[in-house]
């Protein structure tokens, strides 16, 4: 009898372990998404719209290291570490195509197209419904917008400017469809002009899309609205030398005379305090910027602006001093102008504190500035009219009085147009030190790179006057 | 006619029943050393009654008082002895030497030696257990054909290389499947902090009876998707009927780092240093003397605050013994190893208990419960782990490039910062980025906490005879907590200090069923079969805390005051996980094995397994795996009788069969997901994972044909195999170009191959076996071939970044995986003293740091920079030979051991040398000293010009940097003296033995770094041979004490 009881049992045990469990063997994440089920609630929708601009937020795009690399590659720092991951070769024009500072602005900025361009196919399949007519064409704005700052990002760094063969030169691979799987390495290059088009495309769609005013100061700095694109073409066409765009874009957004503020839409004007716009983030100055707020959203181990800048003795790492030879000699740079203050003389070196605060290194980063604007089109109508031009003149002052009151140009300090080119670029150095807009700056204008320190001119003719290809792209693409 | 025998036999048998009562003989069959002998033949003499032992040596048969029983078996000298009074009659036999006789621990049972149609290896854990070791994987190296261990680096706890047969993988692991007493254990290092932790070290060595390793597919197939690497079958000790034994087993040891790099020192660094700025125009820097406090100008040896001798010791207490049907084991060890590097260390408390008890004649019960809590320490970041080569803290390299003209502290005692970094004391113009790493080492700390159980609980039905039920219910809990600080004062925890604490979870249950018949039919057909099923579940939960900017220097913890959180990263399978890591995976199986032998000359076996796994895609989830097998032994054979005084064993075998690799596999890798994080403190989505929705596992087919042979009665035996291990589906992930956004730019997709195919000898003799005097030895040698065959469509290589930085190694058909990928230079140029660099063209390029430029070495013209589309595919990392000479010698009470292993035919890639021949601020190494000076001076060590990272590879990786591996170790030593028993027994020891052994004692290489024995990037296939900024090795001496109650 007792046997019989054991092997009984025993049989109940064999079965019981032979039984398996459907639902062990698929089981589900519960820490992420499935694909199928991101564009299923309106909450969801507006939460992939926040991704989108959190993939241009990455530490290697306006996080930080895009601003850095645009400064660093001009003359207004010298490097103090030598050290490659941040920035030192592409501070001395020696980077290459493999290393991590090539490869990752590249694989970010491009990882940014592809959930814009996701995000736009999976809104197309059903994600509208959901989220209703009138945020489903906000959103397609928004994608839109982060879409055409990716690839304006890729092209300021990875291809010749526009006006070097008025856009014939070969740009990037243009993808416009969303990647989920395999099979899509092959793609060749669209030329530069051709890029530029699907980038004003696709802020003229974002500028009717996007909302005038979201009514609320961090979101109209966080998330595009129709001023953000219309400041952005401004950039966009200054980089193309269409001077005559980047008047007709920037009159929407500034008014006729001084004092100069966007007439409709968010008010976006110049604050009376330079300083203000770096600690208080969200004024109509920042027509958009990239937010941290609180540790968990810091950009990242050696992508901090502040890690960059700051010396040790501040808080950062000391990776870029300034250079003593570059904008900070210049004597018109008055002593009192309040963006001085931006700079920090340890008594050995020079350190810019615009971005202040030390780890996690939340500082905001902005994006885009209004004075850019109204400094883009001061330079527009002067190049464009080749003449010493009265607005011109007024915009430059606008954005110098500002921080200098006693400075004041007239015509008559601007013997020729030249000159007041020359004004108004020096004043972008100025304006935007730290801010990303030197190397663009130079690219546009066909200038050749200032030596600087032990490193020296680099030449439009110099293959290292753009990023190399990155060794991700050419070596799985073999239509490049 | 049959008839009338039987019913002849039917009379004698009533008639032996009539005279004699008959009656029910038990006992067990034991060695001269009291192991058991299983499976032994029992006759009684002149009758045609007979049985065979179990596994475990117990026998019943029906006898009557004065018959005789015989007792034979393979490996055995038959004995004879008579039934006497009593039910039950022990037997003591003596063993032949062999170790064809041995039972081995296989797949979900156990087998003799001589059936064995599979490819075992079997190393007894008495042959470790006295390793200054933290874990039996380390004591491996040299042991067993076919094993290939190598020691990352001195790190404590850092899990060793493991290989069986070759790297078997390119994305997945290659580390064997582990599998402690039937339950499958975690493996890699599982640390979440800066030390590492090798959750195998949670088995106390001494506690190990035995280690199979199972190589070819026969041996394999039982674990069926699991099984490509080779399996590790670790089976701890049980206690044993008879008087209860104590044995205490310790010793004490200091280890100390070898061959360390030999730098600069303050005076000869300035000298240099100012040297290369005179060399390189526009340079201003200058490189000054400091007074020390003493008034004499500071010349600091970094490497002295660095490394130290540590000490080690371990002690452990084992109780066993049993009755007739209950038999115990209970053990407590302790151990406390500091490694070379200061504050790094590993201590380790276990307790284990094996239960085993005999309820009835059927049913049988017992458990196996095994506890380990370790803790891991480390000062700081030793830039030793996989990932930290360029740690801009880690050890290995702050040792030895921070300038010998600068000094830890000021002369007023603080510490010598600024900021971040070291303070510059009487330097001008030269700027560091590196810390004071005596900052670090004295105010950062680090650690991993593992608490491990290990156990399972088994019931045992032997319904009828032949027929074996069991089930086995098993957990494997492993509870890891990290901890992290940064100080604020200095390095990467400035200004702020950080501190990091994770809780990671490991949790896991098996339960296997299975039913075994064994049956000799007509004295001559042996046949074994088993059935089983086989769950699995396993479920990984990790999460932590990352606070930064400490509120107040007081605070050396995660648990103090800080202003910032931020959830911490949790790394499970290769992959970070920002807000915690929850996952889950299973395991469904059913499997068999058919095992026959014709009158043990004839052997034929099969295996079969079903495997349904959850990490796979729908409708790609089960998998079936088999092996078919066969051996003959010759020597069995009549024509074999001339031979056989030679030949005493000559046995063939072969095998072929299919099995997989899941291992370090994701566990949702077959979805495509979106992420959560936050974008203005709101919530926000983003598609993290391309996922592949047709993976599965990767294929291995293995064949392997073999010969086992003994000479003179097994005065030498040996086994000679060939194998090949043909490996389809590997998963590859396939790089995506990164215009296509794809996260991570890869999707895992089973689409290539490669081989592994090779030669094992293995050797043992006793050449000298006397009363006084025996010499044993044993030798192995592995011929291994690894070739990559083929990756994705579009894919020409795979390329592997060592520490996230510098692209050293590359996997591309028709080479072995991890191939070196550098630069090929050509030494220095005797006119110019400028490197010689070799474009894809094959011209020779010189390189000329100041302007940045490269000329051709003969005209002497401005040539197109080298790039690293320059480089090529140089070396391999993956040995050609590899293997062991063990010698153990007894004369008298004296013993003495020596373990050789050697490994040749590879290259490693000296990346330090690199580091220790930059010409930034670094610290050289003292071969910089015959630098190029002059024109015409013949040297390898180019012109010394200020900045330079180029001309010595620290930017790119140049072929002057790799070294010819091969390597001969003195891996362990020891000399032992016994205590005569007379000595002892009035003080109650039965046995005593006193002894000093030594870890690495020696190494024979041509390597110029400190070991050529190394792996910067862990147990990575892609990334073996790389020797990139890690701490040397150590070297341990030990005396132990082993004694027995």
């Amino acid at each position: 009898m007792k046997k019989y009881i054991y092997q009984l049992a025993f049989a109940g045990l064999l079965l019981s372990a032979a039984s398996c469990s459907k639902t062990k063997l698929n089981p589900l994440s519960t820490t992420n998404l499935s694909d199928a089920s991101a564009f299923q609630t309106k909450d969801r929708i507006a939460n992939l719209v926040n991704g989108l601009y959190g993939s241009l937020k990455s530490g290697n795009l306006y996080g930080g290291r895009y601003l850095i690399y645009g400064d660093v590659r001009g003359d207004n720092f010298l490097n103090q570490t030598g050290n490659v991951v941040t920035a030192y070769a592409i501070w001395n024009f020696t980077v290459t195509g493999a290393d991590g500072e090539i490869t990752g602005t590249w694989d970010d900025a491009y990882s940014a197209i592809n959930q814009a361009n996701l995000f736009l196919d999976g809104m197309a399949a059903g994600g509208n419904d959901v989220a209703g007519a009138t945020l489903a064409k906000q959103y397609a704005g928004e994608a839109k917008f982060v879409r055409a700052v990716a690839y304006y990002t890729l092209l300021q760094l990875y291809a010749q400017p526009y006006t070097n063969g008025n856009g014939s030169q070969p740009g990037l691979p243009l993808r416009l469809t969303g990647i989920k799987g395999s099979g899509f390495n092959n793609l060749a290059r669209s030329s530069v002009g051709d890029v530029y088009k699907q980038i004003l495309s696709d802020l003229n769609d974002a500028e009717s899309a996007l909302p005038s005013d979201y009514g609320d100061d961090a979101l109209n700095t966080t998330h595009a609205h129709v001023n953000t694109a219309i400041a952005f073409k401004t950039r966009v066409y200054l980089s193309m030398a269409d001077y005559a765009n980047v008047i007709t874009e920037a009159n929407k957004i500034v008014s006729a005379s001084a004092p100069f503020k966007a007439p409709s839409g968010v008010a976006n004007a110049l604050q009376s305090d330079i300083k203000a716009v770096f600690s208080t983030y969200t004024t109509t100055e920042s027509i958009l910027s990239m937010p941290f707020t609180g540790a968990n959203e810091a950009p990242g181990t050696q992508n901090q602006l502040a890690y960059y800048y700051l010396s040790p003795a501040l808080g950062g790492n000391g990776e870029f001093s300034l250079n003593p030879a570059g904008i900070v000699a210049d004597a018109s740079w008055t002593a009192t102008d309040a963006r001085r203050s931006f700079i920090n003389n340890d008594g050995a070196k020079q350190w810019l504190t615009k971005w202040p605060g030390g780890n996690p290194y939340i500082d905001w980063v902005p994006v885009m500035r209004y004075s850019e604007v109204l400094l883009n089109l001061a330079e527009a109508r002067t190049r464009s009219t080749n003449s010493v031009d009265a607005q011109a003149v007024a915009l430059l002052n606008a954005v110098r009085h500002r921080a200098d009151p006693s400075t004041t140009f007239t015509a008559a300090n601007f013997p020729a147009s030249s000159d007041l080119i020359s004004a108004i670029l020096k004043e972008r150095n100025i304006e935007f030190l730290g801010e990303g807009l030197r190397s663009p700056d130079i690219m546009r204008l066909g200038m050749t790179f200032p030596g600087k320190g032990s490193v020296g001119a680099v030449a439009p003719t110099d293959p290292g006057y753009i990023f190399p290809a990155p060794s991700t792209e050419i070596q799985y693409n073999s239509l490049w | 006619m049959r008839k009338l025998l039987t019913l002849l036999t039917v009379l004698v048998l009533s008639s032996i029943w009539a005279y004699a009562q008959v009656k029910t003989i038990t006992g067990r069959v034991t060695d001269q050393l009291g192991q058991p002998v299983p499976f032994s033949t029992i006759r009684v003499k002149g009758s045609k009654n007979g049985t065979s032992a179990d596994a475990d040596g117990n026998y019943s048969i029906k006898a009557s008082v004065g018959q005789i029983l015989i007792i034979t078996g393979t490996g055995i000298t038959a004995k004879e002895v008579t039934v006497g009074d009593g039910k039950t009659l022990d037997v003591s036999l003596t063993r032949k030497e062999s170790n064809l006789t041995e039972v081995v621990v296989v797949g979900y049972g156990v087998q003799k030696r001589s059936d064995v149609t599979g490819n075992i290896a079997t190393v007894k854990g008495s042959s470790v257990a006295d390793n200054p070791v933290q874990s039996f994987d380390a004591a491996l190296g040299g042991k067993a054909a076919g094993v290939q261990i190598t020691s990352a680096n001195g790190v404590v706890n850092n899990p060793p290389v493991f290989r069986i047969r070759g790297t078997n993988s390119i994305s997945l692991s290659s580390y064997p499947l582990i599998v402690i007493d039937g339950v499958p254990t975690f493996t890699g290092d599982v640390s979440g902090s800066e030390a590492a932790a090798n959750p195998l070290a949670s088995i106390n060595p001494a506690d190990i009876e035995s280690m199979e390793i199972l190589k070819d597919a026969a041996a394999t197939a039982i674990y069926g998707s699991r099984a490509a690497n080779g399996v590790v079958l670790i089976t701890t000790k049980r206690g044993k009927r008879g008087k209860t034994k104590v044995t205490y087993d310790g010793w004490v040891g200091e280890t100390k780092a070898y061959r360390l790099w030999k730098m600069l020192d303050a005076d000869q660094y300035m000298m240099i240093k100012n040297e290369a700025v005179a060399n390189n125009p526009g340079q201003t820097a200058k490189f000054l003397p400091t007074n020390g406090p003493d008034g004499k100008p500071i010349n600091t040896t970094w490497k002295d605050l660095v490394y130290h001798t540590g000490i080690s010791h371990s002690h452990n207490l084992n109780i066993s013994g049993g009755n007739e049907n209950t038999t115990y084991y209970l053990s407590a060890g302790y151990t406390k190893q500091e490694g070379i590097i200061v504050k790094n260390s590993f201590e380790r408390k276990t307790f284990r208990l094996n239960l085993d008890h005999k309820v009835s004649k059927i049913l049988s019960v017992g458990v196996n419960a095994g506890y380990s809590n370790e803790i891991n320490l480390a000062a700081t970041n030793t830039g030793s782990l996989p990932g930290e080569a360029f740690a801009t803290g880690g050890l290995g390299r702050t040792a030895l490039i921070l300038p010998p003209n600068l000094a830890p502290y000021n002369n007023d005692g603080t510490y010598n910062i600024n900021g971040s970094a070291i303070g510059t004391m009487s330097d001008v113009g030269v700027g560091i980025s590196y810390p004071n790493i005596k900052v670090l080492i004295d105010n950062n700390h680090t650690s991993t906490e593992n608490n491990h159980i290990q156990g399972n609980a088994y019931i045992q039905l032997k319904p009828i005879q032949d027929v074996t039920l069991r089930t086995v219910y098993g957990i494997d809990n492993l509870g890891s907590d990290n901890d992290f600080f940064l100080t604020p004062i200095n390095g990467d925890g400035y200004p702020g200090g950080e501190g990091i604490s994770t809780f990671n979870k490991y949790k896991r249950w098996v339960w296997t069923t299975t039913g075994q018949y064994d049956h000799v039919f007509a004295d001559k057909h042996t046949l074994g079969f088993l059935a089983g099923t086989e769950q699995q579940s396993t479920n990984v939960l990790g999460f932590g805390l990352d606070r930064t900017n400490v509120s107040d220097p007081f605070f050396t913890n995660t648990q103090g005051g800080y202003t910032d959180n931020a959830s911490a990263a949790i790394s499970y399978n290769g992959a970070s996980y920002g807000n915690g890591v929850r996952s889950q995976n299973y395991l469904v199986s059913g499997f068999g094995r058919l095992t026959y032998d014709y009158n043990k000359k004839y052997f034929l076996g099969g295996s079969v397994r079903r495997d349904g796994y959850s990490a796979f895609a729908p409708g790609h989830k089960y998998g079936n795996f088999w092996s078919a097998s066969g051996a003959w032994d010759l020597s069995k054979e009549k024509f074999w009788a001339g031979l056989s005084r030679v030949f005493n064993t000559f046995k063939l075998r072969g095998s072929y069969g299919t099995v997989g690799n899941t291992a370090g596999i994701n566990d949702f890798a077959s979805y495509s997901f979106y992420s959560t994080s936050l974008y203005n403190a709101n919530p926000s989505l983003y598609f993290s994972q391309s996922g592949n929705a047709n993976l599965t596992w990767e294929t291995s087919k293995k064949t392997d044909i073999g010969l086992q042979f003994g000479i003179l009665n097994d005065l030498v035996n040996g086994d000679i195999a060939w194998y090949k291990n043909n490996i389809d589906g590997l998963i590859i992930n396939v790089p995506q170009s990164g215009s296509t956004g794809i996260p991570g730019l890869n999707i895992p997709t089973n689409i290539g191959s490669l081989y592994n195919k090779g030669l094992e000898i293995t050797l043992n003799a006793r050449p000298i076996s006397n009363k006084d005097f025996r010499w044993n030895a044993g030798f192995n040698i592995t011929f291994n071939t690894n070739r990559v065959t083929k990756l994705a469509p579009g894919v020409d290589n795979i390329t592997y970044t060592t520490g996230g930085l510098e692209q050293t190694s590359i996997t591309l058909p028709g080479y072995s995986v991890g191939t070196i990928y550098v630069l090929p230079t050509a030494g220095v140029d005797p006119a110019t003293g400028r490197r010689i660099f070799i474009n894809k063209a094959g011209q020779q390029l010189t390189y000329e740091y100041s302007t940045r430029k490269y000329y051709d070495l003969k005209s002497g013209v401005a040539a197109t920079s080298i790039s690293t589309l320059d480089k090529r595919p140089m070396f391999n990392s993956v040995p050609k030979y590899f293997g062991g000479f063990e010698n153990t010698f007894h004369y008298k009470d004296f013993d003495l051991g020596i373990l050789i292993s050697y490994e040749g035919g590879f290259y490693v890639y000296n990346g330090t040398q690199a580091s220790i021949r930059d010409n930034r601020f670094w610290n050289s190494s003292i071969d910089v000293l015959h630098r190029w000076q002059k024109a015409g001076d013949i040297t390898d060590i180019p012109k010394v010009e200020y900045g330079d990272n180029v001309s010595n590879g620290s930017a790119n990786p140049i072929s002057d940097n790799v070294q010819k591996g091969d390597f001969i170790k003195i891996r362990n030593a020891s000399l032992g003296y016994t205590f005569p028993v007379k000595m002892l027994q009035r003080a109650g020891i039965s046995n005593a033995r006193l002894y000093i052994s030594g870890q690495n004692l020696a190494v024979f290489t041509k390597y110029k770094g400190p070991d050529p024995e190394v792996s910067t990037n862990g147990n990575d296939n892609q990334g073996q041979g790389v020797d990139r900024n890690g701490v040397a090795n150590g070297r341990t001496l030990t005396v132990g004490l082993n004694i027995g109650f």
